[in-house]
Formats: structure tokens, C-alpha cells, sequence
């Protein structure tokens, strides 16, 4: 007798603790440059990511329980961003791994990824989606560059003229977005003019306004973001080349339009994923504007954007499959996965797991922009206008084919 | 690209504002490296907050010109008050202490501007009437850049004229020879010390002030320029004035001629130019031997 109530009371610990261990806890690991340069994008970045787990949250959490979002500084450094990562899965047992703000970080992370069979969801411009970056365990919340290169080009060539110069950082999202302006000028027979290539954070580029002038381009494409951006716009502008010349951003970032104020005039020219006008045109845009508003003062970014999407699409994934650390589940769950979250239909494409979204191209307002009101929105290219077939995409065409002029 | 004359002439303008720069903020990290035999690692820290000075004065007083003066008294003042403050007392202890406290300062500080102004940058505008340029047929000459050399070189021989023909301008050069020497005949060296590190603060507050408009006050604005300034004072040679405006020249003129054929190198050829000097003569061009 007393044997038997040994075992039942083995049996009935067993279970207790049992059921508890298999209990899933949901957690997200996250390192973005909070740090830094662009600490103000990645700050948007934390937002939307965070925004999204509240809401799960909110909701009474995943498998009875909050869910936890490890969110480390990556000091825009790779090398930082992987050792965060590496200490966070180690001490969290962390399955899933989301963020990044640099597109040259988020392949370094993919390929650790990849190796660690961990998954992985990007939010920034990345290639992972492509050719040989893609490796199953990536996914890409934001645009691949090559898409919001060739979206500007494509608005450009019709509208703003068939002459073009590029400058832009000298890594890969520079090169990436090069590539999509080149794929795109040789099918409009558009006159390239020649490459500029600066090392990241160039904070002055008078040294280069001679040349451009001498070129004289219709367009002069830029890939350059943040305080280099504004400092460029600032410079040309001085000169007047602002008013003879259109510039077209490969990332029209709004925090970047806001800082140029009445500088950033009809003349300036931006690709972007998500702008907070939207919510004229699409019902579900608003309540995540106003969200947004109400929490943290002002609204939302492209960046806040794909990271609200890419932590929402991930926690829909645990949600359904019912899983936080089954990762081939995850995986088979998202691709393919179709959502609309903040704007129209999109989904996550299940040859190579980049999201399916439009491009819209934002101008500035110059005089007439106030408060966050710093560009319309003129026209909106769709994803199969940008996004190659599957199949180009797997075998890197058209892109691994253009060589980068001077490389 | 046509390599034409008159698009060399603009690369050697643009070299000449770039060069401007580097010779203020240089030259003020010169000033304190030569009389006190202090890193300063904050000096592009005080370069930032010049800036920052400035966006604020604007903002309170809308005059672009009141608001460049008073950021450079201010910011010498706050200049003044690190050096007795928090410099003052670890002179005893050696070079290194000073120098360990100013990369704090200089990591403090940003960190503190963030907190109060938010991560991203002030924008400045131009002031009235520089915006534009002038054209002299297919040559385009930008009037702030003008300006910026224009005002470097009266700053430049105003401080010369001040070292060269004033009392106190003897008793700095003095110090820098031999601070103990001075100290012997009854100066109080100390005050000279402060004055010296305000007068280089100044230097480096009024370049962040006239870099504003063109490159907005952004929080880790001084540390590019810190590093470059290094490399112009270590080319110029270590407390070197006239060295520091001969290494800024030269860099500013790289950096804009490597731009034009290789702009993917034109930060990274000053390094280039760096190792060559120390290569070929390690004081610097103007470095005093044995000096450092």
C-alpha cells in the first residue's frame, strides 16, 4: 500500500512538472544600432517590435504566458550583433532571432543563422530572400534592395528624366540598390552617367558636387541615408544643385525629410514602404498610426513598420502552430503566410520568404510640409513590379549578372 | 569624367573649406597638446557642442551671427571649467590620467545630448545671404564656403598676431617651451594652462559652429572629426601650430582630389598620407624632435 502511494505520488509529480516543462515560453531575441548613427531608425525599429508583442500581450500572451522580447545594442557592428545574439540564445535557449537594421548585418546574422537552424526575420533592406543569401531560415520583413532601387528608377525614368548618376555607400545595400537602378535603365535605354562610392557616414560631399555638376544628370540616385543624407542635401542645396537636378532616394526615410525641413522640397524624391498618409488609403493603416501617436508621440516609420509586421508574423506563427521552438514549423508556417496588418494584402512568398509589399514613392513638400506632413505620396508601384519570378530569384538573375561600374 | 581646369579649381576650393575646418579644430587640439601635453580626446566633443551652442542660440535669439560668437565664449567657458575642474586635479599623476578623463568626457557627453535633444540632428540653416553661389562662368564657388575660409584665416592670423606681438601671447609660447621655467619667474602657470585649453576649445567650438549648417548638430558629430584632427595634427606634427595648418591643408586637399578619382578612399587616403609621414619623418612636418 504504502508502495502505491509511493508511485501515485511519483506519477502525479511527474505530471505536475511535467506539463509545466512542456509548456512553451514564447521569446524573441532582437539587437538593432541602438547606439550610434542611426540609433533614431532602430529606435523605431524596438517601437514597432515591441508594439507588436504588447499587443499579444495584451491579449493574454502566447501559451498561458507573456511573451518576452530580448532586445540588445548592435552598435551597427556585426561582430556586436552576432555576440549578442550568440549570448542571448545561449542564456535564453532563444529559437527565434528578429531584427537588424543594417542590410550588410542582417546576412551576416542570416548565414550564423543558418548554421544554428534558428529563425530568422530581417527588418531592414536585406538579400537574404536572394540567390545564394537565401538559405531557409531568413526572412525578410523589409524590401531587398534591389526592389526599392529599381521601384525609384522605374517612377524616375518616367517622369523625372533618362539621365542618371548614382552615389551611394560603398557596401552592399549601396551595390544592391545600384544593381536595380542598372537593371531598370537598360530596359527604359535610360544614359547612366557614372557611380559615386562613399565610405558609410561620409559626413561631407562638397568634394563630390564638381563632378556631379559637371555631369550634369537629370536624376541623381542616392543611396545614403540618415545624417549623411541630410548633410548631402544640405550641401547641394547651397550650390543650387538641389534646384537642377532631381534627387531620387533609394530610402525615403521621413525622419530624414522632417531633419530638411524646407530643403526637402519637389524636387527630392523617396522609396518607401510605409508612410503614415497611408491610413487615407488603406482602413487598417490607421489604427496602427494612431497606436503608434498615442504611445510614443509621433508616427510611425517605414522602419517601425516592418518591424511591427515581421514580430506580428512571428508571433502569428507560434500563435498557430502552437510552437515557440520548433523551428522547421515556424518556418513551413510563415512561408507562404498572408497577412494584412497596416496596409494592403502581403505575404511572406514561399520560394524565398521576402514579403510581398508595394513601393510607394513619396515627394517632398518643401515650404508646405508641417509637422510630419514632409512629403505626398505620388504613386504606388506594386510588388510584381519589383519583386523578380522565383525562379530569377533562385538563380540570382537578373541582378548577379550587372557588374558594378569602377568594381 | 573630363578632368577639365576648371573642375580642379573647384576640387581645390572644396579642399580649401575642408582643409578650413580641420585647421580650426587642429589647430585648437595642437594649442592643448603643445602647452599642456594633453590628449585632449574631448576636443570633438567641445567641436559638437559648438554646434549644439549654436542651434540653441538660434533658436532663442534667431541671429545666426550672435549665436557663432556667443558659442564660442560659452563653450570656452565650459571649455575653462572641464580643465580646473576635472583636469586640473590629475596633472600629478601623469599624462595619462588627463587623458583617460577626456575620453570620458567624450563618451559622457554625446550620451547626455542624445538624453536632452533626441537621437537625430538639429538642422541649421545658412545664414542670410550665404546660401548660393557665386559664379564665375562654369566655376561655382559656394559663398558659406567662402566664408569658412575666409573667417579660418582671420581667426588664424588674429591667433598668430596674439602669440607673435602680445604679452600674453609670449608667456603661451613660453609655456609650451618650458612650463617650469615660466612657472620659476612667477607666473601662475596654472591660469595659463586654462587659458591655453580654453583658447583650443574655442577653436574647436567655432568649427562646430560654422559646420552646422552643412552638416546639422548631431550627437557623434565630433568623433569623425576627432580622428581626422589627428591625423592632421600627427602629419603637422605633435604641437605644432603651423604644422597643424600645413597637415589641415594637405588633408583637405587629399580628401577632395581623392574624391574625384577614388571617393571610396578619400577618408582612408589620409591615413595613407599619415603612414608616409611617420614613415618618412616621424616628428612631422613641423614637429619638433624629441619633442613628443
Amino acid at each position: 500500500m504504502k508502495r502505491l502511494f509511493v508511485i501515485l505520488g511519483l506519477l502525479s509529480t511527474i505530471l505536475l512538472f511535467g506539463s509545466t516543462y512542456a509548456a512553451e515560453q514564447a521569446q524573441l531575441g532582437m539587437t538593432i544600432p541602438l547606439s550610434g548613427a542611426y540609433g533614431a531608425f532602430a529606435v523605431d525599429m524596438k517601437r514597432g517590435a515591441e508594439m507588436a508583442v504588447e499587443e499579444v500581450n495584451a491579449a493574454g500572451g502566447l501559451f498561458g504566458k507573456p511573451v518576452k522580447l530580448y532586445i540588445r545594442d548592435s552598435e551597427l557592428k556585426s561582430d556586436v550583433a552576432l555576440r549578442r545574439f550568440k549570448e542571448m540564445t545561449e542564456k535564453y535557449n532563444l529559437k527565434v532571432i528578429i531584427g537588424s537594421l543594417s542590410g550588410g548585418i542582417s546576412l551576416v546574422v542570416n548565414e550564423w543563422a543558418c548554421k544554428n537552424k534558428l529563425l530568422y526575420m530581417s527588418f531592414c533592406h536585406t538579400s537574404i530572400p536572394w540567390y545564394k543569401e537565401f538559405c531557409g531560415y531568413g526572412f525578410g520583413a523589409g524590401l531587398v534592395p534591389f526592389q526599392s532601387g529599381q521601384a525609384m528608377a522605374k517612377y524616375s525614368f518616367k517622369n523625372l528624366g533618362k539621365k542618371w548618376m548614382f552615389i551611394g555607400y560603398d557596401y552592399r545595400w549601396g551595390w544592391d540598390n545600384l544593381r536595380g537602378w542598372l537593371a531598370e535603365s537598360e530596359k527604359e535605354g535610360a544614359e547612366f552617367k557614372g557611380a559615386i562610392y562613399l565610405p558609410i557616414g561620409t559626413p561631407d560631399f562638397s568634394a563630390f558636387i564638381p563632378q556631379i555638376m559637371q555631369k550634369k544628370p537629370d536624376v541623381l540616385a542616392m543611396a545614403v541615408a540618415g545624417k549623411s543624407l541630410v548633410s548631402a542635401i544640405k550641401q547641394f542645396a547651397e550650390v543650387g544643385l538641389t534646384k537642377k537636378v532631381k534627387i531620387a532616394l533609394c530610402k525615403g526615410q521621413i525622419i530624414d525629410f522632417k531633419e530638411l525641413g524646407p530643403l526637402c522640397d519637389q524636387n527630392i524624391y523617396g522609396a518607401s514602404t510605409f508612410y503614415w498618409k497611408l491610413q487615407d488609403y488603406y482602413e487598417n493603416a490607421r489604427p496602427f498610426v494612431t497606436k503608434f501617436k498615442d504611445k510614443y508621440g509621433r508616427i510611425p516609420t517605414a522602419d517601425a513598420d516592418s518591424a511591427y509586421v515581421g514580430t506580428r508574423a512571428v508571433l502569428e506563427a507560434m500563435r498557430q502552430t502552437g510552437t515557440a521552438t520548433d523551428v522547421p514549423k515556424l518556418i513551413s508556417f510563415l512561408k507562404g503566410f498572408a497577412f494584412q496588418y497596416n496596409k494592403e494584402p502581403e505575404a511572406f512568398r514561399a520560394c524565398d520568404q521576402a514579403r510581398t509589399q508595394s513601393i510607394f514613392i513619396l515627394r517632398g513638400k518643401g515650404q508646405q510640409a508641417k509637422g510630419w506632413d514632409v512629403a505626398d505620396i505620388v504613386t504606388q508601384i506594386p510588388y510584381w513590379d519589383t519583386m523578380q519570378t522565383c525562379e530569377n530569384n533562385a538563380k540570382g538573375f537578373p541582378y548577379a549578372q550587372i557588374k558594378l561600374p569602377g568594381k | 569624367m573630363e578632368i577639365t581646369w576648371q573642375l580642379l579649381l573647384m576640387q581645390f576650393i572644396f579642399g580649401l573649406s575642408i582643409g578650413s575646418i580641420y585647421i580650426l579644430v587642429a589647430g585648437g587640439l595642437s594649442i592643448i597638446l603643445g602647452l599642456l601635453d594633453v590628449v585632449n580626446f574631448a576636443h570633438g566633443t567641445f567641436y559638437m557642442l559648438g554646434a549644439y551652442t549654436l542651434y540653441v542660440l538660434i533658436s532663442l535669439s534667431g541671429n545666426f551671427w550672435v549665436g557663432v560668437v556667443s558659442a564660442v565664449i560659452i563653450v570656452s567657458l565650459i571649455g575653462g571649467l572641464t580643465e580646473r575642474l576635472l583636469l586640473k586635479p590629475l596633472y600629478p599623476r601623469g599624462i595619462f590620467y588627463p587623458l583617460f578623463m577626456t575620453f570620458g568626457f567624450s563618451i559622457c557627453i554625446p550620451d547626455l545630448i542624445k538624453i536632452i535633444f533626441g537621437l537625430t540632428g538639429k538642422g541649421i540653416g545658412y545664414p542670410a545671404g550665404f546660401m548660393g553661389a557665386f559664379l564665375l562662368g562654369p566655376i561655382i564657388i559656394p559663398k558659406y564656403r567662402l566664408f569658412i575660409i575666409g573667417l579660418t584665416f582671420v581667426t588664424f592670423l588674429g591667433l598668430w598676431l596674439f602669440l607673435k606681438k602680445s604679452n600674453l601671447g609670449m608667456i603661451i609660447r613660453a609655456a609650451t617651451r618650458d612650463s617650469l621655467m615660466v612657472e620659476v619667474l612667477g607666473i601662475n602657470i596654472s591660469r595659463i594652462w586654462t587659458f591655453g585649453f580654453m583658447l583650443g576649445i574655442g577653436l574647436a567650438a567655432l568649427a562646430g559652429a560654422i559646420s552646422a549648417p552643412m552638416v546639422s548638430a548631431i550627437p557623434d558629430m565630433g568623433l569623425d572629426i576627432l580622428i581626422d584632427s589627428f591625423v592632421v595634427v600627427v602629419i603637422g606634427g605633435l604641437g605644432s601650430l603651423s604644422g597643424a595648418v600645413i597637415g589641415s591643408l594637405l588633408v583637405g586637399q587629399v580628401v577632395s582630389f581623392v574624391s574625384l578619382f577614388a571617393p571610396a578612399f578619400s577618408h582612408a587616403a589620409i591615413f595613407l598620407v599619415m603612414g608616409l609621414v611617420l614613415i618618412l619623418r616621424p616628428r612631422g612636418l613641423l614637429g619638433e624632435e624629441g619633442r613628443f
